[in-house]
């Protein structure tokens, strides 16, 4: 039976969601013999992620080694490309997270393997098998197939739904990678926490965008009130990202971060394309601009056209009230 | 310090993108533009050069247009370029651009690659560390800050709450993320050098490689068909004063699309 290969990762003292996200896709497809499935994780694995992780797979290869003490894409790069030989993996699948995109390109050039980046839906009753990807800032969707396998996918995040975990919990497996030193030469001098906890936006399931609409950087409150009512992640546009208002880390755009969540509120932003190219596979779009020809309009579900500093207050007002916050 | 810098030119990011009538060709509005993150890179090599001194090279692979992120690299003050131009090079996947890519730099000795961490028409973001691993160097990929030492590099990436310091031994490859620098706008001086700059062009043959290994032939991802994504209805506008609005929007959100 042909095999799938899902690395997982963690954050902190949890599997990542997209991890799970994957796993529960593969266990859909064990589940219906098209596939028999193994979760891979590299180095340091906290007790409470191996934990939840044998929830959602029914084997979790633990690859260890030295080198993989820290992140390094080659350190992570030789030991999954070595594992994914050894066990005959036809694809592997991966979230398309910054660590990920950031290595499993150098997998597939260790493995001579096609990869499809940033997939946000699969096709695995096709013959070949196909993965749609967004292009052109989502304008364009691509469908590829590969020419031989074996073959590296990555899915954005909330591309698939978490489902539900085993009865009965897996097994884990530990595999020494045996990767020479010489092999890593990065070397992770330091790693400091700036924002500590804060939510990935990529991954968020809510989030609360603001714009220039907001008029000043103090402003930005009624977005973080709001978002925290309903326990959203707070977003922002390269203009206020510019202006210094928010830090990089917040920008939804071309030349920030691509999001995909369940539910965007955006708040005094125009929708200007290099904007709407980060957050177009949302599902449901609340716009709020008092300007009734506002680009973002034709990219949201919902609208509401008046002043966010009267309409803001009043969604969080009342999400407090039906939420009973 | 030998400093290569790969450039990509992109259509511009408002440039209407339509799908061909056969469903596995784009046509797209002629309107061109210098991959944004590539910018970054090229800023930084020149930064790397003044304080290092060297030489930086920009190298590009399209068709003869491409020509033009060349001359701008050149007129920001880069030393040389060189175009990759073949039909057989286009067309292709992150897999068999950056194997083509990967040979022509490892054409003349370097210490640095430096190119964005990715590009906004594809949307891929593996080039870059394809290249790295053809050419069996370290890479850190999305910097934000990087510091060229004798024979090493120390490197900052943003990660997710937080940032990560990196060293690597040279050579090594870099991918640029928003905020590793300012792009300088190029000199009149520049430009006209620009104009005027004899641009290097490498085929398929100059680089020893059979045509079935670079380009649409040497990829390993085909795209069966282009799409367009579902166009979503049209916007509903919930209209009345604010309260009334906020209200009624809640009332769709958890009642009708159910969200919280």
């Amino acid at each position: 039976m042909d095999k799938i290969l899902v690395f997982v990762e963690a954050k902190g003292n949890e599997p990542r969601k997209v991890s799970l996200e994957l796993l529960s896709e593969g266990l859909k497809l064990a589940a219906s013999g098209q596939f028999s499935m193994e979760a891979v994780f590299l180095g340091k694995l906290p007790a409470a992620v191996r934990e939840t992780l044998l929830n959602y797979t029914e084997k979790l290869i633990h690859v260890t080694d030295p080198v993989l003490e820290n992140y390094t894409a080659e350190g992570y790069s030789l030991a999954l490309a070595g594992y994914a030989r050894k066990t005959g993996a036809k694809i592997i699948l991966g979230g398309a997270t910054q660590r990920g995109r950031d290595f499993l390109p150098r997998v597939a050039v260790l493995l001579q393997a096609g990869i499809a980046s940033d997939v946000t839906i699969t096709n695995w009753e096709k013959d070949p098998l196909t993965f749609i990807r967004p292009m052109y800032g989502g304008r364009v969707l691509a469908e590829l197939s590969f020419s031989a396998y074996p073959a590296i996918v990555t899915v954005r995040p909330n591309s698939f739904g978490v489902g539900a975990s085993l009865a009965q919990k897996g097994e884990l497996v530990e595999f020494p990678a045996g990767i020479s030193p010489e092999q890593v030469k990065t070397a992770v001098i330091k790693t400091e926490a700036t924002t500590l906890g804060k939510a990935d936006l990529t991954e968020a399931d809510l989030i609360v965008a603001g714009g220039r609409g907001l008029k000043a950087a103090a402003n930005f409150r009624l977005i973080e009130e709001l978002a925290q009512t309903i326990g959203a992640t707070v977003g922002a546009t390269r203009s206020v990202v510019d202006a210094k208002w928010r830090d990089q880390a917040d920008q939804i755009g071309k030349s920030g971060k691509t999001v995909s969540p369940k539910f965007y509120l955006g708040a005094g932003i125009s929708g200007a394309i290099h904007h709407i190219m980060g957050m177009d596979t949302s599902k449901v779009v609340l716009a709020v601009n008092n300007d009734p020809n506002a680009i973002i309009f034709s990219y949201a579900n919902y609208g509401i056209v008046g002043d966010l500093f009267e309409v803001l207050p009043a969604l969080t007002e009342e999400l407090r009230k039906r939420l009973g916050k | 310090m030998n400093i290569v810098v790969l450039v990509k030119q992109i259509p511009d990011p408002e440039a209407l993108v339509a799908i061909g009538g056969d469903g596995v060709s784009l046509a797209i509005e002629p309107k061109f533009a210098m991959n944004v993150f590539d910018e970054f890179a090229i800023e930084e090599a020149l930064r790397i050069k003044a304080r290092h001194t060297g030489k930086v090279r920009v190298i590009a692979l399209g068709s003869g247009k491409a020509i033009e992120v060349l001359r701008t690299g050149i007129a920001m003050g880069a030393d040389e370029a060189l175009l990759l131009e073949d039909e057989a090079f286009l067309d292709g996947d992150g897999y068999a651009t950056a194997f083509v890519l990967s040979r022509a730099i490892a054409q003349e000795p370097f210490d640095i690659i430096l190119c964005g961490r990715q590009a906004i028409d594809d949307d891929r973001g593996e080039v870059g560390q394809m290249v790295a691993q053809f050419l069996g160097l370290p890479h850190v990929g999305g910097i934000v800050k990087l510091d060229v030492t004798d024979g090493r590099a120390v490197a900052e990436v943003a990660v997710e709450g937080g940032q990560e310091t990196v060293e690597v031994p040279l050579p090594a490859l870099f991918t640029a993320q928003k905020g590793l620098n300012e792009p300088r706008v190029p000199l009149i001086t520049g430009v006209m050098k620009a104009m005027k700059a004899q641009i290097a062009r490498l085929t398929a043959a100059d680089l020893g490689l059979a045509p079935a290994q670079a380009g649409r032939s040497g990829a390993k991802v085909k795209v069966v068909q282009y799409s367009l994504p579902k166009k979503k209805p049209a916007v509903q506008i919930i209209s009345g004063e604010p309260r009334e609005a906020a209200m009624e929007a809640v009332r769709i959100l958890m009642d009708v699309e159910k969200v919280f």
